[in-house]
């Protein structure tokens, strides 16, 4: 199996494809398919060159820390549970995810995320919870890994300067939900990151690893 | 105000630097990456504390005595006391600052069973407790980082400690952007960097957690604690990419682990053990599971699709996305897995090191969980350890009188080894030591173990350190890969050694040659290095803990 993958030396340079011959087990996922190219052997491109190995991010190697979100076949998700056998094609693409800065080959800096939410002082002050808890939908928000899947698919989203992106609602609604008093800041806060310019696309729940629904926290009030 | 350092973003180093910034201190905050990529999201299972509704009986004491017998009566009972003591505060705090925690139709937090407690007190979120407890310290931490109380870098390794006659006054670190090493300074220097998985290669865990903080203090004088109790979790699930965990509240809901003979399930641990068989200790489950004469499953699907949908969500996910088994239908092929440190970094009560300034909290310390830990205690423990150490650093009676210490001359000595062994280049791949290290650590260091075992452990251990000190810079993988490779492997030396000096069975230190527990051990292992000689010793007079 051919497998390409978009390679950079470090944040400056420029990106360059490189081809890789795979022939491993094919109930591999993805993260184990770079782990195999890594270190099964001496790492060597398709054509027998020898070359560096290939730096990508993990950490829990199940889907659960978002560590190894990139593209896949065009398709932003996570490695670690992408597996072969559902791939269509004879060959794969691997690319860095293209809304944030890389540093080097499939390793991105997302620290945006977090400034953003930082920026806009999304946390609970003093615990005054609604009447009425949003429970079930609350434990759905807080599983967001902040992986940028949702922020990559998203048409709207550039590099996270003016509009924040699905990841940023959740924790909009995590706060108002429980902060009552905080909610007309969040409120004017989440209008103008994110209700402006959110077209509805909803393309970030496809993607979303934790199946959030972001749809219907929306309707926040 | 007084400034402090802390290595490391999961639940211990959130849970430090929040009461650091409470209590008016000034928090720097350093870890490759951010507090959702740590091992602490992965904790599933619960917490455990005992709160007022609880089974008839419960008390504080019998959580304190539950932990203390589960680890077979090696932790001193003044700290266990102080962790249980403070669980019921700790549940009540995370509730405030926003943990989801599963309640019932009253609204009340819920409680399952977890195996090695005479009764039900483990809480939970879910099916996803550690994310949930995260997620709400992440944004209580985020309140400080508005206020300026608390910096966060990012993309930073811990390199050493500064260390200067017995005082710590801060970390060296490498920032892997910069490809730069840089001093930090501070009152207080907190470890909280996680267990020892890479040891073993890979592990439930996340494969962040390597052991090289460990190692490298440990190596510049500091003392470490237990080494060989290890924790190998009985019930977890093979997959292409690694073993993952198979959480122990199925056992908790009346999971069922069989293996069979001509057809016939034989539930061996109920067998041996009676009815709550299945929740004995782990250490007692995953030797048992280890001496089986064939391959043990774990059986849950009598509980029904709706029953397991409810209370098992992510484990019904991980058997049907990883293997394609449906646990409503069929049991769960179950190995026994490295899962848990019990060891690590040696502290006092207030989890200072016996370098003055120089703390550890969370798993990379070792306090509470003596030869075996409880599931549920470790959060509890990550939580508490790193408010204690918080408050600590806080009582002490004043800012402490910043020597002059210059260590400007140590940084530069330190950044031209690095770029000149960056400069050169390895014919000898480091990973390949480290996959190497883990084949021997699982060999040497297995569920059950032996004076010949470890000795060969230690020989192949002794034979990667002089590669690893003749190789030069592997181009090819990070610059942390390179330069952690030699204090993972001393630390790998190190808990040999301390396995084979503790000549009995204990917990999850169980020697084929010493089957018994023996009352001359029952006390805290200690080891520690000065220029290349390792000395291990018991700690009969428990300095470190009482
Ligand atoms: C699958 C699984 C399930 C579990 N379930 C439970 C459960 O249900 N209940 C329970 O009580 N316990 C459970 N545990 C154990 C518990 O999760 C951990 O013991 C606990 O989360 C450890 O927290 P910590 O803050 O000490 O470390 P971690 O969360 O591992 O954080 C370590 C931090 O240190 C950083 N770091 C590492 N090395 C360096 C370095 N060299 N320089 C700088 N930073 C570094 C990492 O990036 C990370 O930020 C489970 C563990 C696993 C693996
Ligand atoms: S909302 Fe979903 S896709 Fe977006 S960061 Fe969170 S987990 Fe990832
Ligand atoms: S490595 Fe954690 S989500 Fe893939």
């Amino acid at each position: 199996m051919k497998v390409r993958i978009l390679r950079q030396k470090s944040a400056d340079s420029e990106p360059y494809w490189e081809s890789f011959s795979y022939d491993g087990p094919m109930e591999q996922s993805v993260a184990g398919l770079l782990d195999y190219l890594n270190f099964h052997d001496d790492i060597r491109t398709a054509d027998g060159e020898k070359t560096d190995r290939i730096l990508w991010e993990c950490s829990c190697m199940q889907g659960v820390c978002g560590a190894c979100a990139m593209v896949i076949n065009g398709r932003p998700a996570l490695a670690c549970e992408t597996f072969l056998k559902d791939l269509k094609g004879k060959e794969i693409t691997i690319r860095p995810l293209q809304k944030f800065p890389v540093v080097r080959d499939l390793v991105v800096d997302r620290s945006s995320i977090q400034e953003n939410l930082k920026k806009t002082n999304l946390y609970i002050d003093e615990y005054q919870p609604s009447e009425k808890e949003s429970h079930a939908q609350q434990y759905l928000a807080a599983k967001c890994l902040k992986c940028g899947l949702c922020l990559e698919v998203c048409p709207n989203y550039v590099n996270g300067n003016t509009f924040y992106g699905a990841v940023f609602v959740n924790d909009c609604f995590l706060v108002s939900a429980r902060n009552r008093e905080q909610r007309g800041e969040i409120r004017k806060a989440y209008r103008q990151h994110f209700e402006s310019d959110c077209s509805k696309a909803l393309s970030c729940m496809d993607v979303c690893p934790m199946k959030i629904p972001i749809l219907s926290f929306l309707t926040m009030r | 105000m007084k400034k402090v350092i802390v290595i490391g973003s999961g639940i211990a180093g959130l849970a430090c630097s929040a009461t650091c910034a409470k209590k008016g201190m000034q928090v720097l905050l350093l870890s490759p990456a951010p507090s959702e990529r740590s091992q602490s999201v992965m904790a599933s299972g619960g917490i455990n504390a005992v709160l007022p509704g609880g089974e008839p009986g419960d008390n504080v004491e019998s959580h304190i005595e539950d932990t203390l017998r589960g680890g077979r009566y090696l932790s001193g009972k003044r700290a266990v006391t102080g962790l249980c003591q403070s669980a019921g505060q700790i549940l009540q705090d995370l509730e405030r600052i926003g943990t989801v925690f599963s309640v019932d139709a009253a609204g009340a937090p819920k409680r399952r069973a977890f195996g090695g407690q005479s009764h039900k007190r483990t809480f939970y979120c879910g099916a996803s407790t550690g994310k949930q407890i995260v997620t709400a310290l992440i944004m209580e931490a985020r309140k400080y980082e508005s206020r300026g109380l608390i910096e966060r870098r990012l993309w930073c390794h811990f390199y050493k400690a500064l260390l200067r006659e017995g005082v710590c006054y801060g970390a060296m670190i490498f920032d892997e952007k910069k490809k730069q090493l840089e001093t930090v300074t501070a009152d207080a220097l907190v470890i909280a960097t996680g267990g020892q998985n890479s040891l073993f290669g890979k592990t439930t865990g996340s494969n962040m957690c390597d052991g090289y903080a460990v190692g490298r203090l440990f190596m510049q004088g500091v003392a470490l604690k237990n080494l060989e109790f290890i924790q190998y979790h009985p019930t977890t699930i093979e997959t292409a990419q690694k073993k993952m965990l198979i959480s122990e509240a199925v056992r908790g809901e009346g999971g069922r682990l069989f293996y069979e003979t001509n057809g016939r399930r034989v539930y061996f641990m109920e067998e041996k053990y009676g009815p709550r068989g299945n929740l004995m200790t782990r250490d007692v489950i995953s030797r048992e599971i280890f001496l089986a004469p064939g391959p043990v499953y774990l059986d849950i699907s009598f509980l029904g699709k709706k029953a397991i949908d409810e209370k098992l969500p992510e484990v019904k996910e991980v058997c049907a996305k990883y293997r394609g088994i449906d646990i409503c239908r069929e049991p769960i092929p179950v190995v026994p897995s490295v899962h848990f440190f019990m060891g690590g970094i040696a502290v006092h009560n207030n989890h200072e090191t016996d370098m003055k300034g120089l703390f550890a909290v969370g798993e990379c310390a070792s306090m509470y969980h003596g030869a075996n830990r409880l599931g549920g205690n470790s959060l509890l423990a990550a939580i508490h350890s790193g408010r204690t150490a918080a408050n600590a650093i806080a009582d002490e009676a004043a800012e402490r009188v910043m020597r002059e210490e210059d260590f400007s001359s140590e940084l530069a000595g330190e950044q031209a080894r690095l770029e000149m062994s960056m400069a050169s280049k390895s014919p000898f791949p480091v990973m390949y030591i480290r996959d190497m290290l883990a084949e021997t650590m699982q060999r040497s260091l297995g569920i059950i173990r032996d004076e010949a075992g470890i000795s060969a452990g230690l020989e192949d251990v002794d034979y990667y350190l002089s590669v690893a000190n003749r190789i030069s810079y592997d181009g090819s993988v990070s610059a942390y890969h390179n330069f952690s490779l030699t204090g993972i492997l001393t630390l790998a030396k190190a808990a040999l050694l301390s396995a084979k000096a503790r000549k009995e069975s204990r917990g999850a230190h169980c020697r084929s040659d010493y089957p018994e527990e023996d009352e001359n051990y029952a006390c805290a292992t200690i080891v520690s290095y000065d220029g290349g000689s390792y000395t291990v010793s018991f700690d009969k007079e428990h300095a470190y803990e009482s």
